[in-house]
């Protein structure tokens, strides 16, 4: 039984195996035999797993595409679950027409995306560095405000700062300038000034990754720099920064990741922005469903498509949506992991 | 801070220069400045303004401004006793369902990833192509596209629905003829493994923090306790699980506040405040809230630090 399984795996030269295993002590030798035996067991448990948790973190992807390839009119028949009967493409068509047009709105969020990572790595760098490398005082007290605000959670303070971007003042400066405080809602510098003052999307957990890897980093190279006549920011710029790539590697991936998917900021704060996670949480709304079903009966054509048309192009768009994210994160995955682990979180 | 460097500036001109930690000092809070700044603006004052609001009426003016009337405790009791949140629910009702939710879930990722993380960490053929899978919730975790990519309207396509309702109905069978567990931990249970996905979108992040963290420990350790004669249980427990004990507080507290953010409660605050127009009622809500995660967060990190032995060198 035990050589049977093995088998399987095995392959190629299974007879020259096989007689090497039934020559081998450890399957005959009663004293071996249990520990080879709870091995194999262990081993076949393990490959189930993780090809039962591949297939359950894929599932959601696998099971998207019968849905969008289907003729949205072959929907809901339970005949047809994985292979589509007759295929189309209504459903990307619909998604297009619906949320993308010409496809701008994903070029305009990738590039806030990008910018903001851009900002949130300088901002964030900045003060990790302080913060793990110089002896500045109240930085203890700095570093555990910077915890502080990892912890409270963004929309307890939503609609203080909404009210705040609404009549935006800092300190009477605008008042005194314009004669009234100004409307920061529905303008893009608002995402960018949180971003730049270091309370973007998720910034204090940057900071604090950027303060565990300078932490970490020998101190001998500053010290050299500074010996040799670098002031305090050509130290920075020349040594420190260059030295901490693996994190500004990491805080960009996931920076950039998360700004491209975010609804929070972006929807609260510039909700008619060019911004194809809000649009499509709006236009993906369950309240919409009807609109764009109908949408889909009379643009297309396709009277008998039902409720489930809507799910069909709900999720040709989403596809659509992850496609840059997707080619991002397998041109990165690879050194994902090796930055992490030089990136200072560890300790 | 122009004051700060007109001071020190005086005996440089006199005899001696800035000295080297003052410079330090100096240029450290240019670098903090941002965060200072933005700490100030976007935390400080909303933090005491949502405060102030929570113990007011407020009304928005015709002229933009904001017309307040103190009614003390008023909004907390409205909150709790009289609203109703979005669902008609009673509001207490949807704040402890949350937070029994973020409590059992927390430990759930927590044990999921670094799980997942043994998984990919350990040696064998393909291990390239799990990672890839692995950490795909990272991109796949976002709550737009979790949202989004789950069949909303009309049921599931029918044939797929069914086996789904079969499937936990034979693990509830299974569970029910072993027999020796209670019917609510089975279903518990039941309930965790069809939201398995729910589970593992959440669980990018951590498990990439995992692995790192793994990558990190000595390999001399393993030797020494594979001589000793450990097993990979005792090996787990005495090396592995000590040794990434500094990781498990930072990624317990990273997934609650993920939790708690992702909660419904989050959402009732925009609700209230601009859908209804009670910024009072909303106020309210978001200092609970706040209250709320910090008292969950005291209470898992005291727990926390009984259990992991952590560095505080660090």
């Amino acid at each position: 039984m035990a050589s049977k399984t093995k088998n399987k795996v095995k392959g190629p030269g299974f007879g020259a195996w096989l007689k090497e295993k039934w020559n081998d002590n450890s399957i005959t030798d009663p004293l071996h035999r249990t520990r080879y035996l709870q091995n194999l067991v262990f081993k076949i448990f393990a490959v189930s797993l993780i090809i039962g948790m591949c297939f359950t973190i894929l599932y959601p992807i696998i099971k998207l595409f019968p849905m969008v390839l289907n003729d949205v009119e072959d929907l809901g028949n339970p005949d047809i679950v994985w292979v589509p009967k007759t295929f189309s493409l209504v459903s990307f068509k619909a998604a297009i027409r619906l949320v993308y047009g010409n496809f701008s709105i994903i070029l305009w969020s990738l590039l806030y995306a990008a910018s903001i990572a851009v900002i949130q790595v300088f901002i964030s760098a900045m003060a990790g560095y302080v913060l793990g490398r110089i002896k500045v005082p109240g930085g203890t007290l700095i570093f555990f405000l910077i915890i502080v605000t990892f912890v409270v959670p963004d929309q307890a303070l939503l609609i203080s700062q909404y009210l705040r971007f609404k009549n935006f003042d800092i300190f009477g400066i605008f008042t005194a300038l314009t004669g009234g405080p100004i409307d920061l809602i529905n303008k893009p510098v608002t995402l960018y000034l949180l971003s730049l003052f270091g309370f973007g999307l998720k910034q204090s957990m940057f900071i604090y990754l950027f303060r565990q890897f300078f932490m970490g980093l020998p101190k001998e190279l500053e010290e050299a720099a500074l010996i040799d006549g670098c002031g305090f920011y050509k130290t920075y710029f020349r040594i420190a920064l260059p030295n901490a790539t693996p994190t500004i590697m990491t805080v960009a991936i996931l920076s950039f990741v998360w700004n491209y998917g975010d609804t929070y900021y972006t929807g609260y704060f510039y909700p008619e922005g060019p911004f194809a996670a809000v649009k499509l949480s709006q236009r993906f709304a369950a309240s919409q469903s009807d609109t764009v079903v109908t949408a889909v009966q009379t643009w297309f054509d396709k009277p008998a498509a039902s409720g489930f048309a809507f799910d069909a192009v709900k999720q040709a768009a989403v596809l659509i949506f992850l496609v840059p994210l997707l080619i991002v994160y397998f041109c990165v995955q690879r050194s994902l992991v090796e930055n992490m682990e030089q990136s200072g979180l560890v300790g | 801070m122009k004051q700060e460097a007109n001071v020190e500036n005086k005996p440089k001109k006199t005899r001696k220069p800035l000295t080297f930690a003052t410079t330090q000092k100096i240029n450290g809070y240019v670098f903090l400045a941002p965060w200072i700044i933005g700490f100030l603006l976007f935390f400080m004052i909303p933090i005491i303004n949502t405060v102030i609001y929570s113990f007011n009426k407020v009304e928005v003016g015709d002229t933009g401004g904001m017309a307040m009337e103190f009614v003390g405790t008023n909004n907390y009791f409205d909150l709790f006793n009289t609203e109703v949140s979005t669902q008609s629910q009673q509001f207490i009702r949807v704040f402890t369902d949350e937070n029994s939710n973020v409590l059992l879930n927390t430990p759930l990722i927590v044990i999921f990833s670094l799980f997942c993380a043994l998984l990919v960490n350990a040696k064998y053929k393909g291990r390239g192509v799990v990672r890839v899978i692995f950490f795909l919730p990272i991109v796949l975790g976002l709550t737009i596209v979790t949202d989004l990519i789950t069949v909303s309207t009309g049921g599931d396509v029918t044939a797929v629905a069914t086996t789904a309702t079969e499937e936990s109905g034979f693990l509830m069978s299974l569970f029910t003829r072993v027999g020796f567990l209670p019917e609510s931990v089975i279903s518990f249970i039941v309930g965790v493994i069809s939201d398995i996905f729910g589970i593992v979108s959440k669980a990018g992040v951590q498990t990439l923090m995992y692995l790192a963290a793994l990558q990190s420990i000595n390999p001399s350790l393993y030797e020494v306790a594979k001589i000793e004669g450990c097993t990979t249980y005792e090996t787990f427990w005495k090396i592995t699980f000590p040794m990434v004990g500094n990781t498990t507080l930072f990624i317990f507290v990273y997934t609650l506040v993920d939790l708690f953010l992702a909660s419904k409660m989050s959402q009732e605050i925009y609700a209230f405040a601009f859908q209804s127009n009670k910024i009072g009622v909303g106020s309210a809500l978001s200092v609970c809230f706040l209250l709320n995660v910090l008292i969950a967060l005291v209470i898992l990190v005291l727990i926390l630090t009984k259990v992991v032995k952590l560095d505080y060198g660090k």
